[in-house]
């Protein structure tokens, strides 16, 4: 083999493993096609969908946190949090009447933003690691969803027309243009946070953070309010996922969202980014949350047991962080130089 | 400021002496879920209202914190426990220790893998319930010639009442002729879970005709899937006696469930303990069996969290 030949294959190696996510989805959907007939119909995609964007959404906020260098721990239980405020909410009477459900709604994410708030204080003014104040606030969001109810389920939230308290479902049930509204949230959210991320001078403040937090700081950059942002948006989006899943069911409950935040790091990890910061996408992490979702769906289509579920959800993670190794040690090996000349050759 | 503090603190030791109630420790799996509460709370009227003090706690399925609770039930010289356990083998070292330290131990809802150590295990019986259960389910599907199909949703399945509850269902289920399972999942007692697993099965198989869940709670994630997609006509039932799925019945969501007595059987755990305390004997055997009640649309109204009303 040639130099020439050695690098153009090593360039092709190196694509491949950057796309690994999008081809290990390929690979599902296709397998997933011949083994289960009904599983390429609109109506099937259609609620894979609605199922994948739950954790997309949460991935996407968690996507920002593990740029900068952190991580969100806490967002299962906000989004069983706003749940229950919104349960709590749409159950109340104050005075004989009922809150009109654009304040819940807008009540919800206030408390869910303000627990990113104080994820974000915590962090950046305190200094408290990232996993431990997103832990102790898991616990106290977890904590007070059960106390708003003393542990019950909020049930009926669907609302009664004699009582205008209606509309409160449609945030998880309705359809625009025939694509459940949870999927174009997911969509907006990805087109927002993508654009945020590559193309304004916060995006490229949240890589330099994550990369090197003392380079920054020197650079001028405002590290803290960098931070505080991010766990701001993680705990906004979390906050939408209880409010979505609480709408789907028309029922609030407090233990909803357990180990949520751990299928949240699996898709941002599977979508090749690096969780000591720095190095990522919001795309990887939407297709990331696409290959777990059509792993659980495609494998409930089958019939598989949970039991195997679960294993084959913990290999696909750990072949991902073992490839996004190889890829790490590849990608030092060439030279920058050659590899672009490779990357062109290839092009061509 | 310490010696105020130690003031304060010896206050309350006064205050706690001064109370001279024996304490009864109601430890129960969790707050967080209807069922739980519903016999945490019967448990602790019933100890009140005999006179003694009560403290409440939950152990989250989580036996090591079930090992705490108890070692602490013991240090604040209890006199009965009841408890609803954390498994019915990785309870027993506990439970022991607790009858060692004089302590009257009653289990309610769950059995162990021992005798001779509770003074009673008092239990629904889930084997009797899910066969009730799949009874009125397999004559609500009966079609008019050829198969129906039916998908089951099975609860934790290392949880030993989901096992029981799923091989009840299926001692019915499998020797009807008319039915056919072409699902079965767990969904971990969880509506969520419930709600999306059933969304996914509904596309794989679209005949579906019925779904039978090992809780109230995945059968009212089933419901709602079954609203999302638009479907009629779907039987689905439960396990329990929840408020929300007695609520389901009535409004012709779903078929039917199981209500198990938690109430009463926490009622009768507390007044064997004031018997045993009181006269030296339960007067009743260890292991008491109580059968499940078959609520339906038309008795649905009888029946109010998890008691039939008197």
């Amino acid at each position: 083999m040639s130099d020439g030949n050695r690098s153009r294959f090593a360039a092709v190696a190196l694509l491949l493993l950057k796309l690994r996510a999008v081809l290990v989805l390929l690979i599902l959907l296709v397998a997933f096609s011949i083994l289960t007939p009904s599983f390429l119909t609109a109506n099937n995609l259609s609620i894979l969908a609605k199922h994948v964007s739950i954790n997309a959404i949460l991935a996407i906020g968690m996507t920002f946190a593990i740029l900068a260098g952190g991580i969100d721990l806490s967002v299962g239980s906000v989004a069983g949090l706003a749940g229950m405020v919104a349960g709590g909410l749409l159950t109340v009477r104050i005075g004989g009447h009922t809150v009109g459900v654009v304040w819940v709604v807008f009540a919800a994410l206030l408390v869910s933003c303000g627990v990113g708030l104080l994820n974000g204080l915590l962090v950046s003014r305190i200094g408290v690691a990232p996993f431990i104040a997103t832990l102790g606030t898991l616990y106290i969001a977890r904590g007070t969803a059960l106390l708003i109810s003393n542990g019950k389920t909020f049930p009926n939230l669907g609302g009664t027309a004699t009582s205008g308290s209606t509309g409160f479902s449609v945030i998880g049930q309705s359809f625009v243009l025939g694509v459940p509204l949870p999927v174009w949230m997911m969509i907006v959210i990805a087109a927002l946070a993508s654009a945020i991320a590559l193309r304004t001078p916060f995006g490229r403040h949240v890589y330099a953070v994550g990369g090197n937090e003392r380079a920054a700081r020197l650079a001028g950059i405002r590290v803290g309010r960098v931070k505080l942002l991010t766990y701001c948006f993680s705990g906004f989006c979390a906050g939408l996922v209880g409010l979505i899943i609480a709408s789907q069911l028309e029922s609030a409950h407090p233990a909803t969202g357990e180990s949520f935040e751990l299928n949240a790091i699996a898709a941002v990890v599977l979508g090749g980014t690096s969780l000591m910061g720095g190095r990522g996408s919001v795309r990887g992490s939407l297709i990331g949350a696409f290959v777990i979702g059509v792993l659980a769906d495609g494998l409930v289509m089958m019939g598989v047991s949970e039991f195997w579920q679960i294993v084959i959800k913990g290999l696909v993670i750990v072949l991902a962080v073992t490839v996004d190794q190889v890829q790490t040690k590849v990608e030092a090996r060439m030279a920058p130089a050659a590899l672009g000349e490779s990357i062109a050759k290839v092009a061509v | 400021m310490r010696r105020a503090a130690l003031a304060g603190l010896l206050l309350l030791a006064g205050c706690h002496a001064r109370d001279s109630r024996k304490l009864v420790a109601v430890i129960v799996p969790s707050q967080d879920n209807p069922f739980f509460k519903a016999e945490a709370d019967a448990a602790a009227a019933r100890a009140i209202e005999l006179g003694y003090r009560v403290r409440v706690d939950a152990h989250e399925d989580d036996a090591y914190r079930q090992d705490n609770l108890v070692d602490a039930a013991i240090a604040s010289n209890a006199v009965v426990l009841i408890l609803d356990n954390a498994g019915a083998d990785a309870s027993i070292s506990a439970i022991r220790r607790a009858a060692k330290a004089g302590i009257a131990v009653f289990l309610i809802d769950r059995e162990i893998n021992a005798t001779g150590i509770a003074k009673a295990q008092i239990v629904s019986d889930n084997d009797q319930g899910a066969r009730l259960v799949a009874a009125e389910f397999a004559r609500s599907m009966r079609g008019v010639g050829g198969k129906s199909e039916f998908a089951e949703l099975i609860g934790r399945e290392s949880d030993t009442n989901a096992q029981v509850r799923t091989k009840g269902f299926h001692a019915v289920l499998d020797q009807t002729p008319w039915l056919t399972m072409v699902a079965a999942q767990s969904a971990n007692w969880s509506q969520a879970e419930a709600f999306s697993k059933t969304e996914t099965i509904l596309q794989a198989h679209g005949n579906i005709r019925g779904i039978i869940a090992g809780n109230d709670t995945m059968a009212l994630g089933a419901v709602a899937a079954v609203k999302s997609a638009g479907l009629k006509g779907i039987e689905i039932v439960g396990f329990d006696g929840s408020p929300d799925a007695v609520a389901a019945i009535k409004a012709g969501e779903m078929e039917v469930t199981a209500l198990q007595p938690a109430v009463l059987i926490s009622q009768m755990a507390v007044d064997e303990a004031d018997a045993l305390l009181k006269t030296g004997s339960t007067g009743k055997p260890e292991v008491q069996v109580i059968p499940c009640d078959l609520v339906t649309k038309a008795n649905a109204g009888e029946y109010l969290n998890f008691e039939k009303k008197q």
